[in-house]
């Protein structure tokens, strides 16, 4: 061979040269071979890191639905005008070439030289001119100034170059005026993005939560990208509950960018998965009239109400007031808006169904009469009243007509002597057992993360120091007692089920986007019992003919009445005190359910300094029974239609 | 045996070498194409105005010249040897007062049309010259001033070119000086003792440069300050300096060493097989500067584009270039001859050495092209009319 053959030459001169040759030769390969196969990985990775920039692109929210599919929360074309950068590479050259300072040279206008930082000064002014210009224009367009500032479009430059700078979203006017002008100016392109949206504006605003901007990776999602598009994530409620299902999986586009960082091409790496719906056991139309209903008095009353079915502990409505409108926060929460949500007398961003402590007052009376009656009372037997009881030296008003009263009368007419008496007879642990079965003081593990557990004594806590008059207390639903809307919600449908405590179910199920997927569909099981009651029938029976009475035998809760329903039901009002036992308001409540053959519904009412139970959260409650009442007419006429259709 | 011996002795021209001549010049057309169609601007040129077409023309030049060389006996060229040598130092001269400017140096002289490089031509007027030179009978050569006059021959076009300035090209002619002085026999204690010498002033620029205080430095042009400071990964800012100044050394630094980087991702992210022909990105999104990918670049081009694979290819052309060369040398029965395909021979593997090993980061960088390969007409031209003269060596090899 060629090469050998020089090395076997007699010539010393040559063979040093030969060998010389062939060792430069065999480095160089050497080096390429290092540089080209052994450091493959890290040169390759070092020119796809300069030469690609990774894009986050979240997903598809998904959709929050109540029970029959009508939706919650869902997503709207949001319609943005953006400049695209890379498209005016042509204009910045042709301003800057123009705009650059010259001087006479020789009788020709030549270039001033420039420090480098002054050029690159000057280069950017030429870049924000042409694209001020733009935006200018764009203002006249839409008769809408438009403003890009210069500073903004600096940051924009030198960190996002690759991507478009977004200038504003259009109304569907402005979209017109947009789409209208002949031809679209270069550099801006109308982009569409999804933006949530609660169709319902504030209906069950305070149960779905709301969004906060937040554009990190989910748990299996890459870490690392160089962009990343505007996202959401969800803080409480459903969207904070069930925000990992809610927001799917984002995706990967790539962005080819040349060596100045203008975007070359783009490519999806992965696509993004939308994200899965949440299918709520919510009633739409029974929450709209309960939200209706609670308004009543004004915008600004403070109040909870809760439907239930009682046969499983389905919520179906669950309003808090004043309400909150979830679609404030997209894209941010306003200043104006915040600082009416952090009001601390009105305090609408707490959701008071589940959130706060309320003393229950007389609508306790339900459980003392139960623990009475299951203690062996007599219903029969006669208590007199003389307008006021003394447990050991306390005096307590009694808000009854003085007089003889028997178990039904105490009950519509809300007799403290007659529950203190027989309440200190059946014993304060026949009462806690009881408060224990409904597990008041407890969570029941709601995932919206609003709940309080109330509070309630514990067997322990009345073996000592505990005293009559703090049994006369609990047996009125005062002292140490506090329950939230939706334990009393839970506690009623007990007493109209036959006993059965529920854990109260708000998530149906959460399904995938696109049911063709095949993905599995994750259910939640109704009914799921949390105790039993354990009381005698008999028991529950006589507590539940005098709710009847409570509302149809001209009771305290006679303006709950609803002819065709038969409601059943219990006031109560209870004294709101300071930490220095004065009075500085009074909780209102109603809680009740019908029909008394067949209980379906459970209705919990609760208004922050109302009249009285009777007065203001019986004909809220009387308001929602006539919505029930006319749905179930509606369903009743639209079942044949609906049937017909296969 | 005979037979093969038969087949030599009729041969008229060395058709190994030529084939790989071919070969590289393939290459060059088709990757000076590729690294120059990267954008539609680019292709809107008409055709005969493209990088690659003119490429082309200057190959047809530089074979018809190369030819017109061949029809010459060596001998009757060396005789005018000294009339090229002190022609090629006039126009050295002449760029200095007629050169035109481009990239911050004066290395062209503007005949309307096409642009020349004198120094290109320099280097093989110098290996015509310094070989015709050293042809004198070897005891001659022991003398000391036989021996400095020729190193004075070097040193004329060395300084000239360097003070263009262009080093890249001026320190070609060092090895190709030591080469010629080795093989014509000049005692082994001149050239260590000029080895010696050499190394000896360069460390001390190199120290001077890289550590003296600011007023202590050699005067060298900042571009090649630079170049010199990027290979010793070295900023620059005086010890002294505010942290200003460092960052702003720092950020010139990054910025000479980027093309060197840029290449060197180029040829690493090429692998085993490369990205395919047209598809390197390196140059298309621009991070290698599209001024150099076609000329002092297009090996990192090539090698983007068909990985390690073409490396070889293109290290193994240039191999069979060379041997053929020394084969050349080795079957030459006088000494001019043989140093005279000796020169070529070192030129050429030194211009191959210093580019691909510049692009691999073993070499500075200096402004050094690859034979046949790089864009521009003076270096094709030359490379071409240096194969002919090995091809001439061949051809008349027995006629003395």
């Amino acid at each position: 061979m060629i090469v050998f053959d020089q090395l076997k030459k007699s010539d010393s001169h040559l063979r040093t040269i030969t060998w010389s040759v062939l060792l430069g030769m065999a480095v160089l390969l050497a080096g390429l071979w290092w540089v080209q196969v052994i450091s493959y990985r890290r040169y390759a990775e070092h020119e796809k890191a300069q030469a690609f920039r990774t894009v986050r692109i979240p997903a598809i929210r998904g959709k929050i639905l109540d029970r029959h599919g009508a939706p919650l929360a869902e997503n709207q074309p949001s319609y943005n005008v953006s400049l695209y950068l890379d498209e005016l590479r042509e204009e910045f050259k042709q301003e800057w070439s123009r705009s650059r300072p010259r001087k006479l040279v020789d009788g020709k206008m030549a270039p001033v030289k420039l420090s480098r930082s002054e050029r690159l000064g000057l280069e950017a002014q030429a870049r924000y001119r042409v694209a001020s210009n733009i935006v200018q224009n764009l203002g006249t367009t839409l008769r809408q100034p438009v403003a890009l500032e210069y500073g903004q479009f600096l940051r924009h430059y030198t960190n996002q170059l690759a991507l478009p700078l977004p200038l504003l979203s259009l109304d569907p006017a402005q979209i017109a005026r947009f789409q209208e002008q002949g031809r679209i100016p270069r550099g801006l392109d109308l982009e569409i993005q999804p933006q949530r949206f609660y169709p319902g504006k504030t209906t069950a605003g305070h149960l779905l939560g709301f969004l906060v901007q937040d554009n990190s990776s989910g748990a299996d999602e890459d870490a690392f990208f160089n962009y990343r598009l505007p996202d959401y994530r969800g803080v409480v409620g459903i969207e904070g509950a069930f925000n990992d299902q809610l927001r799917g999986k984002a995706g990967v586009k790539s962005v080819l960018v040349n060596s100045l960082g203008y975007r070359q091409s783009e490519t999806t790496w992965t696509a993004a998965e939308p994200g899965r719906n949440a299918v709520l056991t919510l009633d739409l139309a029974i929450q709209t009239a309960a939200e209706k209903a609670l308004a009543v008095n004004g915008p600004n009353t403070r109040g909870a109400v809760v439907v239930m079915n009682p046969l499983n502990g389905d919520i179906l409505a669950l309003a808090s007031s004043p309400t909150v409108d979830p679609n404030a926060f997209i894209p941010r929460l306003s200043h104006a808006e915040a600082r009416r949500l952090s009001d601390d007398q009105l305090r609408p961003q707490i959701n008071r169904a589940t959130q706060e402590n309320y003393a229950p007052g007389s609508i306790f009376k339900i459980i003392t009469g139960l623990a009475c009656l299951d203690a062996g009372v007599d219903p029969r037997a006669i208590v007199h009243n003389p307008g006021y009881i003394m447990v050991g030296r306390r005096h307590i008003k009694d808000l009854a007509a003085p007089g003889d009263y028997d178990f039904r009368k105490a009950f519509i007419h809300s007799s403290n002597t007659y529950f203190i008496t027989n309440g200190i007879r059946a014993g304060v642990e026949s009462i806690v057992r009881l408060g224990q079965r409904l597990h008041l003081g407890e969570r029941s593990g709601l995932t919206t993360r609003q709940e309080v557990g109330g509070n309630f004594p514990s067997s322990k806590r009345v073996r000592s120091r505990w005293f009559d008059g703090d049994t006369a207390n609990l047996c009125i639903g005062q002292g140490e007692i506090a329950v939230t809307p939706l334990q009393m919600a839970v506690m009623t449908s007990a007493v109209a089920n036959g006993g059965k405590v529920f854990f109260p179910r708000l998530v149906d199920r959460v399904e995938p986007a696109d049911p063709a997927s095949g993905e599995e569909t994750v259910r939640f099981p109704a009914g799921r019992l949390r105790d039993e009651l354990g009381v005698k029938p008999r028991s529950l029976k006589i507590v539940r003919e005098a709710m009847q009475a409570d509302v149809a035998d001209g009771g305290t809760g006679k303006a709950a009445e609803v002819p065709g329903m038969n409601v059943c039901g219990k006031t109560g009002t209870a004294e709101v005190t300071d930490e220095h036992n004065r009075n500085v308001g009074r909780n209102t409540w109603f809680v009740s359910y019908a029909p008394f053959e067949s209980p379906r519904y459970v209705v919990v009412v609760l208004v922050e300094n109302g009249q009285s139970g009777g007065g203001t959260c019986a004909p809220i409650a009387q308001k929602i029974y006539r919505a029930i009442q006319y749905q179930e007419l509606q369903n009743k006429l639209n079942q044949p239609l609906v049937a017909r259709i296969p | 045996m005979f037979a093969i011996g038969t087949i030599e002795r009729q041969s008229k021209v060395d058709w190994l070498m030529l084939l790989a001549l071919a070969g590289l010049m393939v290459v060059g057309v088709t990757f000076i194409y590729s690294a120059t169609m990267v954008n539609e601007a680019a292709s809107l040129t008409v055709w005969h105005k493209q990088s690659y077409f003119r490429q082309i023309v200057w190959y047809g030049i530089g074979m018809g010249a190369a030819a017109a060389i061949c029809l010459v006996d060596y001998h009757a060229l060396a005789r005018w040897s000294l009339v090229a040598y002190w022609g090629s130092i006039v126009s050295l001269l002449a760029v200095f007062v007629v050169g035109s400017v481009r990239f911050g140096a004066r290395r062209w002289i503007d005949l309307g049309p096409i642009q020349i490089q004198p120094s290109e031509f320099a280097k093989l007027a110098f290996i015509l010259a310094h070989a015709n030179y050293l042809s004198r009978p070897a005891d001659e050569l022991r003398q000391p001033g036989v021996f400095w006059r020729a190193i004075g021959m070097m040193a004329l076009p060395f300084l000239l070119i360097m003070k263009e300035p262009d080093l890249g090209s001026a320190l070609i002619l060092i090895p190709v000086s030591l080469t010629m002085l080795y093989v014509a026999g000049v005692p082994p204690r001149f050239i260590n003792r000029l080895i010696g010498g050499v190394s000896a002033v360069v460390i001390l620029i190199f120290v001077d440069i890289l550590f003296a205080p600011p007023n202590w430095q050699i005067k060298l042009e900042e571009y090649q300050k630079r170049r010199l400071l990027v290979y010793f990964g070295h900023d620059g800012a005086p010890r002294n300096a505010t942290p200003e100044q460092k960052a702003e050394a720092r950020r010139a630094q990054r910025n000479y060493s980027y093309n060197v980087e840029q290449a060197l991702i180029s040829v690493g992210s090429g692998g085993l097989l490369g990205k395919g022909w047209r598809q390197g990105t390196q140059n298309a999104l621009g991070y290698l500067p599209r001024a150099v990918a076609h000329n002092d670049f297009i090996f990192s081009v090539i090698a983007e584009e068909k990985g390690f694979m073409g490396s070889v290819i293109v290290i193994a052309l240039y191999s069979v270039v060379l041997f053929t060369g020394i084969r050349i040398a080795g079957q030459t029965r006088d000494r001019l001859g043989k140093l005279l395909a000796v020169g070529v021979v070192a030129m050429l593997f030194s211009h191959v050495f210093i580019n691909i090993g510049m692009n691999i980061r073993i070499m500075p960088v200096t402004g050094v092209p690859l034979p046949l390969l790089s864009y521009g007409g003076s270096s094709v031209l030359c490379s071409l009319i240096a194969a002919g003269m090995l091809q001439n060596v061949y051809i008349h090899r027995r006629s003395y």
